[in-house]
Parts: C-alpha cells; sequence; structure tokens
C-alpha cells in the first residue's frame, strides 16, 4: 500500500473547530489504526520530527512551540511542571503576637502563599521535612537542612507630629504613621548551621517579589511571629507549585477555501485578533489564477497572516457571508507552551526540570517492570 | 552534619493568681499589674488585683484586655 500523502498527513493531524462541535480530536498515529501503515513509536523518527522553537523567552515568562510529539508527553510535562518540581514556601506560622486586624489563620495562610526564593543549589541541597502524625514518626525535629526560618517582627507607630496632623485632618496614611504597610520584603530570614554556606549573599532566601503587600496596620497595632519554610511540591499544596501557570494550547489553523474580498474581507479581518488576517490587493496574477476573482483586481483580498495570534473564538463562522468560505482548526501535535514562573527557577529551566522528572518516572517504571518478569 | 534545631515552642505562662485570699475591697500590693487598654482613650491602664476598673486617665469604666503573648501555631495552608 502507498505511505499516505503529505495533504493527507496534515488532514489526519488537524482537528476541525465548527461552530458547535469539535471534531477529529483523537490521535490516529497509532499502530494497527491505518491498515498497512506502520505507526509504531521509532526514536530516529520522533528524533527527525520533534521540533522546539521559542517565541518569547524571558526569566520569568516563555513561549515556546513543541512540535512533533504526542499529546500525553506533552500533557505530562505540563502536569509535571504544576505539581512536581519542589519549591520553597512557609509552611508553618508560630505566631506569638498580632494585634492587627488580620485573623491569624487568614495571615498564616497569606505568607504561605509568598514565593521564596534562593540559591538554586541550596534548594537541591535541602531535604525534604515531613510532619509527624499518629502513626508515623515524620523525618524528626526540624534542622538547618531541611527548615528555613524567617521571622517578621513589626510595629505600626505614629510618625513625628502624626497625631497632630491627624487632628488637623490630614488622611493620608504615608504622612501619619510608619509601618502601616507591612510587605512581603519585612520578612526576615534566619539562617542556621550550614545554610551560611548553601545561600550565600546575593543568593539567600527571600521573597521572590518584595512589593507582596501583607498586611496593613495601625498605631499601636504589632506582629510578631516566626516561620518555618520547607521544600515541597504543587502537588501537596498550591503555594509549593513552581509556576503561576503552565499551560498550552494548539496551533489554529485557518483556511480561506473560496476568496473573501472588498468589504466582506475587512469584515472578515476584524472577526479575528489583530495580526491575523492581512488584506493583499488582488492583483492580475490572481485573477488569471482564479475564475472566482473575475473583475476584482484591485480590490482587497483576505490573506491569513499569523494564525498562532489567533484566539480561536470562532466569530468568522458566525457570520452568513462566510459560509463555506472558511475551515478553522487547531493541528493536534503543535503545542503552544506558556510557562510562567513565580521566581525561583527561571522559566526555561523549569521546562528541563520537568523533561529531567518524566525521564526519572520512565526510568522508575521501567525498573518495577524489569522486577516484576524477573 | 551540623544540627541546629530552631525552637520555637517557647510561651511565657499568663496570668497566674496568688494563694492567698484577701479582701477584694483592699488593694493587694503584691499582686501582678495586668495592663488592660481603656476603651475610650486607648490609653494603657495597669491594674492591680482589687482596684477600681477605671481608666486614670479618661476616666471611662471600659477597659479591654490585650492579647496574651502565648505562641499559637498555625499552618499556613
Ligand atoms: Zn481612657
Amino acid at each position: 500500500m502507498a505511505p499516505p500523502s503529505a495533504e493527507e498527513l496534515t488532514r489526519r493531524k488537524k482537528l476541525e473547530v465548527s461552530p458547535e462541535i469539535v471534531s477529529n480530536q483523537a490521535s490516529t498515529d497509532l499502530p494497527g489504526h491505518w491498515p498497512g501503515e506502520n505507526h509504531e513509536w521509532d526514536l530516529d523518527y520522533f528524533k527527525d520530527n520533534f521540533n522546539v522553537q521559542f517565541h518569547t523567552h524571558s526569566p520569568h515568562d516563555a513561549t515556546f512551540s513543541l512540535t512533533g510529539i504526542d499529546t500525553s508527553v506533552s500533557n505530562a510535562f505540563r502536569r509535571i511542571l504544576l505539581a512536581e518540581i519542589p519549591t520553597l514556601a512557609i509552611e508553618d506560622v508560630f505566631i506569638y503576637n498580632n494585634t492587627s486586624i488580620i485573623q491569624d489563620e487568614v495571615l498564616a495562610h497569606r505568607l504561605g502563599l509568598v514565593p521564596l526564593a534562593g540559591s538554586r543549589d541550596g534548594l537541591r541541597w535541602l531535604k525534604w521535612y515531613k510532619k509527624p502524625s499518629d502513626d508515623d514518626e515524620g523525618s524528626g525535629t526540624p534542622s538547618d537542612y531541611n527548615t528555613i526560618i524567617l521571622r517578621l517582627e513589626v510595629e505600626c507607630k505614629w510618625q513625628e507630629g502624626g497625631l497632630a496632623r491627624a487632628v488637623a485632618g490630614e488622611t493620608d496614611p504615608d504622612k501619619l504613621y510608619i509601618n502601616h504597610n507591612i510587605y512581603a520584603r519585612d520578612l526576615v530570614w534566619h539562617p542556621l548551621g550550614k545554610q551560611h554556606d548553601m545561600f550565600p549573599a546575593g543568593q539567600e532566601i527571600r521573597p521572590c517579589n518584595p512589593d507582596i503587600l501583607l498586611v496593613k496596620m495601625r498605631p499601636g497595632q504589632k506582629i510578631m511571629l516566626s516561620m518555618h519554610a520547607v521544600k515541597g511540591i504543587g502537588q501537596d499544596h498550591a503555594k509549593f507549585s513552581p509556576v503561576a501557570t503552565a499551560s498550552y494550547r494548539l496551533l489554529p489553523t485557518i483556511d480561506i477555501l473560496k476568496p473573501i474580498t472588498s468589504a466582506d474581507a475587512k469584515k472578515f479581518a476584524r472577526c479575528f485578533p489583530r495580526g491575523v488576517i492581512r488584506l493583499d490587493t488582488v492583483s492580475a496574477e490572481d485573477v488569471a489564477n482564479d475564475p472566482q476573482l473575475e473583475g476584482q483586481e484591485g480590490e482587497p483580498k483576505a490573506v491569513v497572516d499569523d494564525p498562532m495570534k489567533d484566539t480561536v473564538s470562532r466569530e468568522c463562522l458566525r457570520h452568513p457571508e462566510f459560509k463555506d468560505k472558511v475551515k478553522l482548526g487547531r493541528v493536534r501535535d503543535h503545542f503552544i507552551f506558556k510557562v510562567e514562573s513565580t521566581g525561583q527557577w527561571e522559566s526555561d529551566e523549569l521546562f528541563l526540570e520537568s523533561v529531567k522528572l518524566l525521564k526519572v518516572k520512565c526510568q522508575r517504571i521501567k525498573r518495577g517492570l524489569d522486577e516484576m518478569i524477573r | 552534619m551540623s544540627q541546629q534545631q530552631p525552637n520555637p515552642q517557647t510561651y511565657t505562662t499568663g496570668y497566674t493568681t496568688g494563694g492567698a485570699t484577701t479582701d477584694t475591697a483592699t488593694i493587694d500590693a503584691n499582686a501582678r499589674t495586668v495592663h488592660y487598654k481603656c476603651g475610650d482613650c486607648d490609653q494603657d491602664v495597669p491594674l492591680k488585683r482589687g482596684e477600681p476598673i477605671r481608666c486614670r486617665n479618661c476616666g471611662h469604666r471600659v477597659l479591654y484586655k490585650q492579647r496574651t503573648n502565648r505562641m499559637v501555631q498555625f499552618e499556613a495552608r
């Protein structure tokens, strides 16, 4: 049997987006699906077809495309990014005094959600801390190799002459009080033992975003607490997730089946986000090639410019004038990833880390299978 | 490996009553002073047992007890 043509292959991996349904979603490049074709997974074939392309690349925000990879694998990367890469977060809060209007448990919860950063080597060196429970003694006492201590000791006071200004009618808190806004930068890290060496100056443990507002206070209010931060993973609690979001979408496709020209072309372009549809002028050559463009030379014509910018709102499918002229879809094996780091790791680093973790998981399964066979 | 244990579990004990029973009308000079806050002028009001419950600054009769310094542990979840 002849191998499938290139058109057939692109058709196979295109999801069809119609006004109310999405069809052709499932992959078919599996052994036994197409008679006479071999779709067994092959490393060399994968190497030839797999591709990574970066679109934006900044420490806390990366977008890149993975092409020629199955959904199961890229979804595994996404899930590992969200839930299995370890970071540091505050786990226990010991409150000695809190006379602010924010309740102890709410304050503790807020503190837990503050993303922390520190030396990467230090973070890898840190061991897991497991709390003791009734039937499990856990990992023992908190020590320098599994617990980070932070403190928050603040008190709000009147500024010099603030009270007099308040009586005179001043209401701006910045002109009346000191320490009335408590930010993440007010958390003070108290290094223990080996932590001095593992988290050297410049890579000390600190909140990634110093400007996170934790509490608002007024004169006479006071907060005194200490915190234990431990290493954890997103599976346990979202505060440990190293990403603000890690998601992917499939590359949209827009196929203009019949030419869309003049006023319709402008309306068509407005159905999409800016930059998706370009307006070209119908040339004499176009007219010669396509009888449907007869007598439309010099008129604007809708051309797909950058389908990646499309949000697939399906707006163009609502208008009767574009009926049967356009087909929307998505490429099943083109994943546009967006990884936003919370600050401990860089976004591209995080992706590599997810690949590493998937590898480790596969090796674990392989070992388990070997064990079973033996 | 060095093992330094963080120890947050220390706490100060709160108010304790002395063993001797005294007449409530007389002021016990040996009793501990407890600090209250005036409900009107926010002044600190140190009181001993038997003293009239009254602000020394403005004479207001509603006083609030301060929060204890006892440690409370929370899970940041
Ligand atoms: Zn008073």
